[in-house]
């Protein structure tokens, strides 16, 4: 029933009009070639686990939010299966998680709060465990919930998408050092063609760049979609701009246009490259931000997702190692899309399927072979009835064809709505030497 | 006025510097890599407290055991950790090369000099003994009234490890697949700590941003803060 159980076509349509689009998502940083340049111990073999985030739902296990990890070792006999999950204690829509610099720890938070848990994934891979919760984020910023946590060298910088004083889309970030104590403070620009909106985070460290995007505040994304839909006001309050902010200084030194809330950024990898890729919820399309001939830094739409006036709506996106390829989710239509992203001019769309009756999340692993997806954006967003699908779905990626390797029913596990993920292995056990 | 003394020295060592000439110690002629970027000029920014640096034994090229406090407080403390066998271009020898470069800078500005230190602590006790790093210093170690550098092991992992844990300088272990026994691999990441004269850690550099260039800028950044003078002008820079 995809739409129809929020809006009509009408009343979609002219949302459309008004904000250049429709709706938005939510999620961010994922998978093993997405991860922050400071994190050296990337998986380049064979990922031993994945670990999932997922959001409580009331009656379902303890209704809380929770640490869940797979075994997706196809050498293993518990391949495809859960084998631990930890609990944070309470519901929080849980969201996005992201690794210390030395991958020892997930810091993964939710949206409702202010809270972040860290977990502890170093001494039993297999089994994570909740060793720390900072309480602390909204009494020093003034930020609500925490979304994009990346890792910076004994720190980590925290994207938040709202502020406890009005619980819009004004915010910023937060640096913490990695033993849970805050640094310092940095709110999203104002000025200069800021809209103070905040989303994702990504490091061009070879530039000194820090590349930021923007989304919506508390007071939308914990409405019910078709309540924010339908409302023009609220439909105005989404982010229309990236920031490019001198990395070193911390400091914004341009804000550029980018409307229709654009989402998770990815910079290539390769080292010849010096350009990032989003993609806009609302308008369905992907921009590239690189500098032009004079050094000034320029977004520029440069692709098409689906036919935008269905309202696709591009939520996750993941790079592949080498910069030529991008899977996006689109999570109205179910579908996972793979864009040729050799010339990052003009990507073109060589591949599409059907991977779930919502899908949301996107990771890959580092060699590309491996693809894994998730289905929940956020608890009042997610589809009802039977197209309430939760899931983690593994798929095999021979570069024609997405071939499903395994799948774990979130809800016949009493696990939640499965949202982001990030890759585990068990040779990242740490045992320190006392 | 730090800004104005240190562009005044700067005028004839900063030249050779920029120009990336190999340092003046002779140990290493490989120039640091490269900078893509212009960093923020010195006191145009802020070097947050991010924690105080922690403390425990240490041991001198001499086999003496002090406090590392003794070698991070009262002035400004540029501390790697390596360890001498390391080859990975972008772990401790990059760390060395940058720290090459910039004693004679430091040594050459009358601003700073008297004001930095450099320290080198071997996070590798079983093999880097006093004498394993008194030779890996070799006349890096000198009383010239240059800039002081100071070459540390520790007695044992035992006493090394509070510090490197504390620090944040992880070491993993792997099998050794012949024995089957846990051996200890030493962690090719690296993180160069900047401390101030009052301990606290305000920038950890990893191999992007550890560059003679970025450092002395941050270093001159808290003499600034320190005197509670403001930004360096353009003109006191030339």
């Amino acid at each position: 029933m995809i739409l129809s159980r929020w809006f009509s076509k009408r009343t979609l349509a002219a949302a459309v009009a008004v904000l250049v689009g429709a709706v938005s998502a939510g999620s961010a940083t994922a998978d093993e070639t997405c991860n922050s340049p400071y994190i050296a111990k990337l998986i380049k073999g064979q990922e031993d686990y994945v670990y999932v985030w997922a959001l409580g739902v009331e009656g379902l296990g303890d209704g809380a939010d929770k640490l869940v990890t797979v075994d997706v070792n196809p050498k293993s006999k518990s391949y495809g299966k859960v084998i631990h999950s930890v609990s944070a204690g309470s519901r929080g829509e849980a969201h996005h998680m992201g690794f210390t610099d030395d991958r020892r720890f997930i810091w993964a938070g939710g949206l409702a709060e202010a809270k972040i848990n860290v977990f502890d994934i170093a001494t039993d891979p297999a089994k994570p465990k909740l060793v720390n919760t900072i309480t602390d984020l909204a009494d020093k910023t003034g930020y609500l919930g925490p979304h994009t946590y990346y890792a910076m060298p004994g720190r980590m910088l925290i994207q938040a998408l709202s502020n406890t004083k009005d619980k819009g889309g004004v915010t910023g970030m937060a640096l913490y050092n990695n033993k849970g104590e805050f640094i310092a403070s940095y709110p999203m620009p104002t000025d200069g063609g800021g809209d103070g909106y905040g989303y994702d985070l990504a490091v061009n460290a070879k530039k000194n760049v820090l590349l930021t995007s923007s989304f919506t505040g508390y007071a939308n994304y914990m409405r019910p979609l078709g309540d924010v839909v339908k409302d023009g006001e609220a439909m105005k309050r989404f982010g229309s701009t990236m920031v490019i902010w001198d990395l070193k200084a911390m400091k914004p030194k341009q804000v550029l246009s980018v409307p229709g809330a654009p989402l998770e950024i990815r910079w290539s990898l390769n080292p010849k490259d010096n350009w990032a890729v989003t993609a806009a919820a609302l308008t369905s399309k992907i921009w590239l931000v690189k500098p032009d001939g004079k050094g000034a830094w320029q977004a520029k739409e440069v692709a098409t997702i689906g036919d935008p006036a269905k309202i696709p709506l591009p939520v996750d996106i993941s790079i592949t190692r080498d910069g030529k390829g991008l899977w996006v989710n689109t999570f109205m239509d179910g579908k996972t899309r793979y864009f040729d992203l050799t010339n990052p001019e003009a990507p073109k769309q060589t591949y599409e399927k059907v991977t779930g009756k919502q899908v949301n999340m996107i990771s890959q692993s580092w060699d590309g072979k491996r693809v894994y997806i998730t289905s929940s954006l956020l608890a009042n967003w997610d589809k009802g009835g039977d197209d309430n699908e939760q899931f983690l779905r593994g798929f095999a990626w021979d570069g024609k064809e997405l071939k499903p390797t395994f799948e774990v029913d979130f809800t016949k596990e009493k696990l939640g709505r499965a949202h982001h993920m990030k890759l585990g292995s068990k040779a990242l056990r740490t045992a320190a030497a006392r | 006025m730090i800004g104005r003394a240190v562009g005044a020295a700067r005028a004839v060592a900063l030249l050779a510097w920029l120009a990336w000439a190999p340092a003046a110690s002779g140990h290493d002629a490989e120039r640091p890599p490269g900078l893509d970027f212009d960093p923020p000029r010195p006191g145009s920014y802020t070097l947050h407290r991010i924690m105080a640096a922690p403390d425990g034994l240490v041991l001198g090229v001499d086999g003496r055991a002090r406090r590392l406090s003794g070698f991070t407080r009262d002035r400004v403390t540029l501390l790697g950790f390596i360890y001498t066998s390391c080859v990975d271009p972008d772990g401790c020898p990059l760390a060395s090369r940058v720290f090459d470069a910039l004693a004679p800078t430091i040594a050459a500005a009358p601003a700073l000099r008297g004001r930095v230190r450099l320290v080198t602590l071997s996070f590798d006790p079983a093999r880097d003994s006093p004498a394993v790093m008194r030779r890996y210093a070799g006349s890096r170690v000198s009383d010239d009234g240059g800039v002081p550098w100071y070459f540390l092991t520790t007695r044992s992992a035992r006493e090394l490890m509070p510090l490197v844990e504390a620090f944040g300088q992880d070491i993993r272990y792997s099998v050794d697949k012949s024995s089957g026994k846990p051996r200890r691999e030493l962690s090719h990441v690296l993180k160069v700590f900047l401390i101030d004269p009052a301990g606290f850690i305000r920038e950890i550099y990893s191999s992007t941003f550890l560059h003679p260039k970025t450092v002395l800028n941050d270093i001159e950044t808290l003499l600034l803060e320190q005197r509670g003078e403001p930004e360096m002008s353009a003109a006191g820079r030339r």
